[in-house]
C-alpha cells in the first residue's frame, strides 16, 4: 500500500517506518482504569454504584472506629461523655489483658509467654531449609512439648518424673539450637562429636548411646538447677482468652495428626475389622455437628470414668476437639494417599519394604506434602470452631470477650469486643490461608 | 550366612514362620483390636452401670413420654409446656431443619451471585466480592452470630417504630412478621386437582423430551396443554370460592398479631449463617465456573448459540458437575452448623433438647444418643440422595 520507504532507499531495502504510539486510552494508567473500570456504560454504572456502595457501607464504620473513637476512658458513662457517636475502645484496652491471658494471675503471665515462646522455638527450625532430621524434631516437640508446657502453665506441685521430663523438654530444645548453630557455622553436629568421642569405648552404637547421654546429662543439670524454683499453681480454670483458644486448637491439630494417619491407613487397610472400624469412626464423628461433640465431653464423659476420678473440664474438651479433628483429618490425608500412584506402592515392596516401612518412608512423606495446605486450612477452620467452647462454658477469647458487656464499669458495651476479636481472628486467618495459598504455589511448581 | 539357619532349631522356625505369615499377622492384629476395643467398651460401660445405680437412673427412654414443663420461644408445630419430652424433640428437629433448609436456600443464590461477581471483568465489582469472601469467611461463625443478634437486631425499634415494608414485612426488636396464607376448608378441592395437574405436567414434559430428541421438535400445542392444565387447576380454585387469604400482621395494643412470625434470634442466625456460607459457597462457584474450559464459550459462540443459551446449555451443566459435589458437602455442613444457633437461644434441637431437657432429666446417655442420631440420620439421608442425583448428572457425560 505504502511503499515509498521502500524506494527511497538505495538498495531497495526494507526499512519499515517506526511504529505509532498506543491511543492514550490503552495503556498506562489511564488505559488500566478504563480496561477495568470504566469499559463501555454497563461497567462504568456498574463501578459507580459498587464504589457508592462501599462509600455508603465503609464511611461509617470508619468514622464510628476510627474518627469517633475513644480511646482512653475510665468507664462507659465517661466514652459516652467523650463522644457518644464512637467505639469504646479503651474498654477493649482495659480488657486486653483478659482477652488474652483469660483470667491467669496477672503477676503468673509471663509464664504463659513462656511457655508459647517455647512453642515457637521448637517450631523454628522446622522452617529452616539446612536443618536435618525434622521429623525428629517435630516428633520429639509433639512428645515433649505438652509435658514442658503443661508443666510452666500449671505450675504447682507436680510428680517428680513430670519435672524430669520437663527438664527433658527443655534440654532436647538446647540441643536442637546448638545443632542448628554449628550447622550453619559448617562444624559437625554435637551429637557427632560426642559419638567422635565415644567411639573408642562403645563402637557402632556410640551414636544413640551419646546422644541419649548428653539428653540425659544435660537434662540432670537442668533438673538440679531449677530445682529452687517453685511456680504457683494456676488451676485450668483460670486458664482463658486467647491463650486457651491456641492450647485447644494446637493441641488438637497437633493431636489430629496422627489420628488421621492412622484412621486413613486403617480405612485403606485390607483387614474387615480394622477397615470397617476406621470408617465407622470417621463418618461418625463427621456426621454429627461439634457442638455435640462437647456437649457430650461435658455431660456424657464423667459416667465413663469412676466417679471417684477428678475430671478436668478443659481436658474433656481438648479430648472431644482431637477425635473430632482427628476425623476430619482422616479425610484429609485420605486424599493425599490417593494422590499417590500405585507405582510407588510396588517399587516400594520391591526393594522389600514392609508395610510400615513403606508407608512411613514412602507413601506418608509424598501424600502429606501435597496435604500441607489443606492441613493448614483444617487448622483455620478448627481456630474459628475453638470459640464454640464457649458455649459450655470455657473462658475462652469469645466469653472473656462477652464478658466486658456484664463488667460493672462497661455495662451493656457489646459491639467493640465483638468487632475487636472478629479483627484478631481476621488477621490470624487470613495470614494463614494466605500463607497455605502461597505454599500451594510453590508445592505446584516443584 | 547359611550356618546360623541351619541352626534354629524347629519350634523357633515355626514361630518364625508363624510372624511372619501375613495371614497370620492379620487376623492377629484383627483380633487384637477386637479384643482391645471390647475391653475399653467394658470398662466404659461398667463404669457408666455404676454411676447410673449410684444416680438412680437406669438407662431406658421411659423419659421420653413424660410431661416436659418448660416452655419454648418459637416452635412451627403446636406445643406447650404440658406436652412430652418427645414432643420437645420433635420441635426441636423442625426447628432446626427450618432454619437450615432457609439458610441453605438464601445461601445458596447469594453465593451464586457471589461466585459470578468474583469473575467480573470489572476489577471493582471483583475485588468487591473479594473482599466480602475474605471477610465473613475468616471471622468465626460464632462471633458473627452473636454480632449480628446483639449488635444489629436486638438495637431494632421496638413495635410502635418497627421497621415495615409495604407494611406487610414488618422487623423490629421482637422479629419478624410477615403474610401468612390461611387456608380455608375448600381449599382442599384445588389441591386434589393440583395432584393430577402436577403428574400431567410431569408427564408432558417426558413425552416432550422424548419426542425432541427423536425430531428436534417441540411437541406440538407443548405450551397451550401446559397452560390447559395450570388454567384447570385456578379454574377449580375459583369455582371453589377463593378459598385462600393472606393473613397480614397488624400492630394491636404493644405488639403485632397475625400473620407468620420468626424472632429474632432465628432472624440473627439465618442473617449470619447465609452470609457466611454464601462466601464459602461462593468460592465453589467461583472454582467450578473456572474449571470450565474457555474453548467451550468460544465453540458455543462460533456456532452461534445466544448469550443466555449458552449460559443454559452449555456453561451450567458443566459447571454444575464440578460445583455439586463440594455444594453437597457445604449443605450438610449448614444442617449440623445450625446447631450454634443455640447460643443465641434460638430454640433448635441442641438447645432444647440438649441443653434444656438435659439439665432437667439429667438423662446424659439416652439424649446424646437421640440428638447425634438425628444429625446422623440427616447427614446420611441427604448425603444418599444427593449422591444419587450428584450420580445422574455426571453419567451424562458419555
Amino acid at each position: 500500500m505504502d511503499n515509498r520507504a521502500t524506494q527511497n532507499t538505495e538498495l531497495g531495502k526494507f526499512i519499515p517506518r517506526p511504529s505509532r504510539p498506543p491511543v492514550v486510552t490503552s495503556h498506562g494508567l489511564v488505559g488500566w482504569l478504563r480496561k477495568n473500570f470504566f469499559n463501555g456504560f454497563w461497567n462504568t454504572m456498574l463501578t459507580v454504584t459498587v464504589f457508592t456502595l462501599l462509600y455508603l457501607l465503609i464511611r461509617p464504620f470508619i468514622d464510628w472506629a476510627l474518627v469517633n473513637a475513644v480511646w482512653s476512658a475510665s468507664d462507659r458513662r465517661e466514652c459516652l461523655a467523650i463522644n457518644s457517636g464512637g467505639a469504646c475502645w479503651a474498654a477493649v484496652i482495659h480488657w486486653f489483658n483478659n482477652l488474652i491471658y483469660g483470667r491467669y494471675p496477672d503477676e503468673l503471665q509471663w509464664r504463659v509467654n513462656l511457655g508459647l515462646s517455647f512453642g515457637l522455638l521448637w517450631i523454628l527450625p522446622l522452617n529452616l531449609k539446612r536443618v536435618t532430621s525434622k521429623l525428629q524434631i517435630g516428633a520429639a516437640g509433639v512428645i515433649l512439648y505438652p509435658i514442658l508446657a503443661s508443666y510452666i502453665f500449671l505450675g504447682g506441685e507436680r510428680s517428680n518424673i513430670h519435672y524430669l521430663l520437663a527438664c527433658t523438654g527443655l534440654a532436647y530444645l538446647l540441643i536442637v539450637y546448638i545443632d542448628t548453630l554449628l550447622l550453619y557455622l559448617g562444624s559437625k553436629k554435637s551429637s557427632q562429636v560426642i559419638e567422635l568421642l565415644l567411639e573408642p569405648f562403645l563402637g557402632e552404637k556410640a551414636d544413640q548411646v551419646g546422644f541419649s547421654l548428653f539428653l540425659g546429662g544435660l537434662a540432670v543439670l537442668g533438673a538440679i538447677v531449677f530445682q529452687g524454683i517453685e511456680l504457683e499453681h494456676v488451676p485450668t480454670e483460670s486458664w482463658g482468652g486467647l491463650f486457651i483458644t491456641l492450647i485447644i486448637s494446637g493441641f488438637s491439630i497437633v493431636m489430629a495428626l496422627p489420628i488421621g494417619i492412622f484412621l486413613a491407613l486403617g480405612r485403606r487397610s485390607t483387614m474387615p475389622v480394622l477397615k470397617w472400624f476406621s470408617i465407622a469412626t470417621i463418618e461418625l464423628v463427621r456426621s454429627v455437628p461439634m457442638i455435640t461433640v462437647l456437649f457430650m465431653s461435658v455431660t456424657m464423659m464423667p459416667l465413663f470414668f469412676p466417679n471417684t476420678m477428678d475430671l478436668n473440664k478443659l481436658a474433656q474438651v481438648i479430648i472431644a476437639v482431637c477425635i473430632f479433628s482427628g476425623a476430619y483429618m482422616a479425610e484429609t490425608v485420605r486424599g493425599g494417599l490417593q494422590t499417590i500412584t500405585r507405582g510407588q506402592f510396588d517399587a516400594a515392596k520391591s526393594i522389600g519394604l514392609g508395610y510400615w516401612q513403606t508407608m512411613f518412608l514412602i507413601i506418608l512423606p509424598q501424600a502429606l506434602r501435597t496435604m500441607i495446605p489443606n492441613i493448614v486450612t483444617s487448622f483455620i477452620s478448627l481456630f474459628k470452631d475453638t470459640t464454640l467452647v464457649s458455649i459450655i462454658g470455657l473462658f475462652d477469647i469469645m466469653l472473656m470477650a462477652r464478658n466486658i458487656s456484664i463488667d460493672k464499669k462497661w455495662f451493656g458495651l457489646h459491639s467493640e469486643p465483638l468487632v475487636a476479636i472478629s479483627f484478631l481472628f481476621f488477621i490470624f486467618c487470613y495470614g494463614m490461608s494466605q500463607y497455605s495459598q502461597n505454599l500451594e504455589k510453590k508445592l505446584s511448581k516443584n | 550366612m547359611v550356618a546360623p539357619q541351619n541352626e534354629l532349631n524347629a519350634s523357633t522356625r515355626k514361630l518364625k514362620n508363624l510372624i511372619y505369615d501375613s495371614s497370620f499377622r492379620s487376623w492377629f492384629i484383627q483380633i487384637f483390636v477386637v479384643v482391645v476395643t471390647a475391653g475399653i467398651a467394658y470398662f466404659l460401660f461398667s463404669n457408666i452401670a455404676t454411676n447410673l445405680r449410684q444416680m438412680e437412673l437406669p438407662f431406658g427412654f421411659s423419659f421420653i413420654g413424660s410431661t416436659a414443663g418448660f416452655d419454648v420461644s418459637w416452635s412451627l408445630i403446636p406445643y406447650d409446656p404440658s406436652m412430652s419430652y418427645g414432643r420437645v424433640y420433635l420441635v426441636g428437629i423442625v426447628n432446626t431443619l427450618v432454619l437450615s433448609v432457609l439458610i441453605i436456600i438464601f445461601s445458596t443464590l447469594l453465593g451464586v451471585v457471589v461466585g459470578v461477581l468474583r469473575l467480573s471483568k470489572n476489577a471493582m465489582v471483583a475485588q468487591f466480592a473479594r473482599w466480602y469472601v475474605e471477610i465473613f469467611r475468616n471471622i468465626p461463625l460464632l462471633v458473627q452470630i452473636i454480632f449480628w443478634f446483639i449488635v444489629v437486631f436486638s438495637n431494632l425499634p421496638g413495635p410502635r417504630q418497627s421497621y415495615a415494608f409495604l407494611d406487610l414485612f414488618i422487623l423490629n426488636n421482637r422479629g419478624f412478621y410477615f403474610p401468612f396464607p390461611a387456608f380455608q376448608p375448600e381449599f382442599i378441592w384445588t389441591a386434589i386437582a393440583a395432584f393430577p395437574a402436577i403428574l400431567a405436567i410431569v408427564l408432558l414434559q417426558r413425552r416432550s423430551n422424548v419426542y425432541r430428541k427423536k425430531t428436534g421438535k417441540r411437541l406440538p400445542y407443548y405450551h397451550a396443554l401446559l397452560a390447559i392444565t395450570v388454567i384447570m387447576v385456578m379454574g377449580v380454585f375459583i369455582v371453589s370460592g377463593s378459598p385462600l387469604s393472606w393473613v397480614i400482621p397488624t400492630l394491636q395494643g404493644f405488639n403485632y398479631k397475625g400473620g407468620g412470625f420468626v424472632p429474632t434470634a432465628l432472624v440473627a442466625a439465618f442473617t449470619a449463617m447465609t452470609i457466611y456460607r454464601s462466601a464459602s459457597i461462593g468460592e465453589t462457584v467461583r472454582a467450578g465456573i473456572q474449571a470450565i474450559d474457555k474453548g467451550q464459550l468460544e465453540a458455543a459462540t462460533a456456532i452461534g448459540f445466544p448469550p443466555l443459551k449458552t449460559l443454559r446449555l452449555i456453561i451450567i451443566p458443566q459447571a454444575a458437575r464440578a460445583i455439586l459435589p463440594p455444594l453437597i458437602n457445604l449443605w450438610l455442613t449448614i444442617v449440623k452448623e445450625s446447631s450454634l444457633a443455640v447460643a443465641i437461644g434460638f430454640p433448635e434441637l441442641v438447645s432444647v433438647f440438649m441443653q434444656t431437657s438435659l439439665n432437667q432429666t439429667g438423662r446424659a446417655i439416652e439424649i446424646v444418643i437421640m440428638v447425634m442420631g438425628f444429625y446422623m440420620c440427616a447427614s446420611l439421608t441427604i448425603s444418599f440422595f444427593l449422591n444419587q442425583y450428584n450420580k445422574r448428572i455426571q453419567m451424562q457425560e458419555g
